[in-house]
């Protein structure tokens, strides 16, 4: 049984936000809503200031709070070690959200259509039409309609109705046809690294096995699958720059 | 009777808020079956028992004595 | 077997059941139009999404995705304390002087109980889905289980059973009175005897249904703790205290809430006797040790916060005491505290006085809403464990609509079960004369 986890190497994240682009394209998720985040954080007072940039997908947890406190079981963890949420089974109660302390939930508080930057472009002009072809968003890729896993469920990708919560699949439509999540098959300086770490010959085993790892808020006890390399955990003092205009 | 009906009200419904409670999804969150009750709706027969189990008051009560004549 | 009564002394039934004066009307329609625009908002609300709401998610869009509805959930679960305690202190202490506020206290706990299940409702994004999911999927390492399973459905049935059985013997003596609602008694009685025999039946049912009511209690007012206190990802949330501090709180909403509406219901049905100042005393003094008690967790909590903060609180704990939610904090302070010294200065010169205590009622009810709005809003926008920029929630006209409604919808209920039964219990010569 494979079992799947991600190391983001900082020494490599310059904060190009390519990963968050892939992941709102391959997912379909809407306005405000980042399923992958990249931190840019400022520590310190000018003139002695650093940057930092800090991905951040969902940690996948092994002892995940949001899983924990579902009252319907519709957020889960499969065997394989990604937890996911069942869009038919959730009552929107956004406890998950509010359990996880990394913030990774999000809540879709519309209609997904409505969710779509379609609002903000007009994508019938035709200079736009060139460059896309003549689709329209949301771009639906087929997968995220399926039931995946041996559980059965459906999964995949966001923007399922409104009223439920969604957050990172480890792009299970993706992982279960044996490739890999989006992030990490588009991170131009291969920043992103994931695989079964049960199999000693994969590169994230490796890579793991020659760096020196971390875990983000290791003292809440969360047990996440995803670590980090380079860097180091971000403190009280950091500041959040940049910060996503996404209020919807 | 009246006795009777009452203690065996309670008792079901102690019965049934058992079945119900380790029923209903087992504690864990390591894997999907955590999140699947053993069989459908025993959150419902775990209300079910305490909704039973209180009514045995209702029967205490209200059981008609003159029936057993 | 019910033989005929002798004449009525009065022909109207006892305490103005079945009297709607113009008040009253004027009453009930207002609450009906408020009811009306509440509706009116929460279908809005089911049709554009819950982003007709003011909340947001929390972290990158700085919002609070919890606000108004689920601080009220805490605040109705909270009052909903009230009835049983004073059935328990009746039954179980047999403190009889308490016995005329019980069946006043037995509605606001049911009534309270339907309007937090219903605030529940509105909260979710899939409402319907919700109902039907926790009763096919609902787990009990979920703290949701235990106020979904032993909150909504045990306490509120067991609740019900109490109010039922409790009424009974007054619903037979309206029997027989010359009513419309003839039927509803002969119905809500089936067939009470008020025999020796029913008597001390109804006294051992009374009792253990108390005594079994009393850990339903605790355990529900300790998950709806436990949903926040158990949370290891939320600064503010995750605390040993939380269950505690609960119950403590829901105790001072609750006790508030029955001076309230037992001044108001002694108004209503124009008691001069019943309802006393003495019961009100009682129910004060009550108040004042629940207070005391919650007013010591909060010096605990304070006093904490100020000598030793860790980083990933401070942020926090400067919004409620300096920050943004400063007013909302001292002023919920200070509405527990000076009821509490109005409380202690009457219990010192024994000097009660039902106006003090009505005012003291609704001061620490607002204290309650205000303090159930600090528990969940500040963690959220100010307490992200990752240094996420600050968030803000303002709660959006829909939110406010809603609330009132089940507001009005409370009032409403009580109002009309006071005009078709009796709040109070019968005196002698309410009760015709019968074999």
């Amino acid at each position: 049984m494979a079992k799947y986890a991600m190391v983001v190497d900082l020494h490599r994240c310059q904060g190009c936000r390519a990963c968050v682009e892939a992941c709102k394209i391959e997912n379909n998720t809407g306005e405000g809503m980042f399923w992958m985040h990249v931190f840019r954080f400022e520590e310190g007072s000018y003139p002695d200031t650093r940057m930092s940039f800090l991905p951040r997908p969902c940690q996948h947890c092994d002892n995940a709070p949001c899983v924990k406190v579902c009252p319907t079981g519709a957020r889960f963890k499969r065997d394989d070690g990604i937890v996911l949420t069942d869009a038919e089974r959730c009552i929107g109660c956004r406890y998950c959200e509010l359990a996880c302390p990394y913030g990774v939930n999000y809540f879709n508080w519309q209609d997904p259509e409505d969710s779509q930057y379609a609002e903000m472009i007009d994508w019938t002009d035709p200079d736009i039409q060139q460059a896309t072809g003549g689709a329209v968003p949301p771009y639906r890729n087929p997968d995220l309609e399926e039931l995946w896993g041996s559980e059965q469920r459906r999964t995949g990708g966001g923007g399922h109705a409104k009223g439920v919560m969604e957050k990172c699949t480890f792009c299970v439509q993706r992982v279960e046809k044996g490739g890999q999540p989006a992030c990490v098959d588009t991170c131009p300086v291969n920043a992103l690294l994931f695989g079964d770490v049960d199999d000693p010959d994969t590169p994230i085993s490796r890579f793991m096995r020659e760096n020196e790892t971390w875990r983000l808020l290791e003292e809440t006890g969360t047990e996440p699958r995803v670590r980090y390399v380079g860097g180091k955990p971000p403190s009280q003092s950091y500041t959040e720059v940049e910060r996503p205009k996404a209020r919807v | 009777m009246r006795r009777a009906l009452t203690v065996g009200l309670i008792a079901l419904g102690f019965v049934l808020m058992i079945v119900g409670y380790f029923a209903s999804a087992p504690w864990g969150a390591e894997s999907v079956s955590n999140s699947d009750p053993g069989f459908a709706f025993a959150p419902a027969v775990f209300v079910l028992g305490v909704i039973v189990a209180f009514s045995s008051a209702l029967v205490y009560e209200l059981y008609d004595d003159r029936r057993e004549r | 077997m019910a033989t005929e009564v002798a004449t009525p002394r009065t022909k109207d039934l006892p305490q103005r059941v079945g009297r709607f004066t113009t008040g009253w009307k004027l009453f009930t329609v207002a609450g009906l139009v408020v009811l009306a625009f509440a509706i009116f908002a929460y279908v809005r609300e089911l049709g554009s999404g819950m982003i007709a709401t003011g909340m947001r998610n929390v972290g990158t869009m700085g919002g609070a995705t919890w606000g108004l509805y689920i601080t009220m959930v805490v605040y109705f679960v909270g009052v909903s304390f009230a009835g049983i305690t004073v059935a328990a202190l009746i039954r179980i202490f047999e403190l009889g002087k308490l016995r005329p506020i019980a069946r006043t206290a037995e509605l606001l706990t049911v009534v309270a109980l339907i309007l937090g299940a219903i605030a529940i409702i509105v909260d979710l994004g899939q409402p319907i889905r919700g109902i039907v999911n926790l009763f096919r999927y609902a787990r009990p390492q979920s703290p949701f289980f235990g106020t979904f399973a032993l909150v909504i459905a045990g306490y509120l049935f067991a609740s019900l059973v109490y109010l039922y059985l409790g009424g009974r013997r007054d619903a037979a003596a309206m029997a027989h009175y010359p009513s419309r609602l003839r039927g509803f008694y002969r119905w809500w009685a089936a067939g009470y005897m008020d025999t020796p025999e029913e008597q001390a039946r109804h006294r051992r049912t009374s009792f253990w249904l108390a005594v079994a009511i009393v850990p339903l209690l605790v355990i529900a007012h300790s998950t709806l703790g436990f949903v926040f206190g158990l949370q290891v990802g939320r600064p503010g949330w995750y605390g040993t205290l939380q269950a505690p501090a609960f119950v403590a709180l829901a105790g001072v909403s609750g006790v508030g809430l029955i001076i309230v509406l037992g001044a108001i219901v002694k108004r209503i049905v124009g008691d001069t006797e019943r309802v006393s100042v003495d019961v009100f005393s009682w129910l004060g003094k009550f108040l004042l040790g629940l207070l005391l008690v919650y007013l010591y967790f909060m010096t605990v909590e304070l006093l904490t916060l100020l000598y030793a903060t860790p980083a990933v609180e401070k942020q926090l704990s400067d919004a409620l005491l300096f920050g943004p939610y400063a007013w909302t904090y001292w002023g919920s302070v200070a509405l527990l505290a000076v009821p509490a010294l109005v409380l202690i200065w009457q219990a010192v010169t024994r000097r009660w006085n039902i106006g003090w205590l009505v005012a003291s009622g609704v001061a620490v009810n607002l204290a309650a809403i205000g303090k159930r709005y600090l528990i969940v809003v500040p963690s959220q926008t100010h307490g992200t464990l990752l240094p996420y920029e600050v968030g803000s929630y303002s709660p959006s006209w829909i939110e406010y609509g809603v609330v009132l409604g089940l507001f009005a919808l409370g009032a409403l209920m009580i109002g009309l079960f006071v005009k078709i039964f009796p709040p109070l219990p019968l005196s002698d010569e309410e009760v015709m004369a019968d074999a």
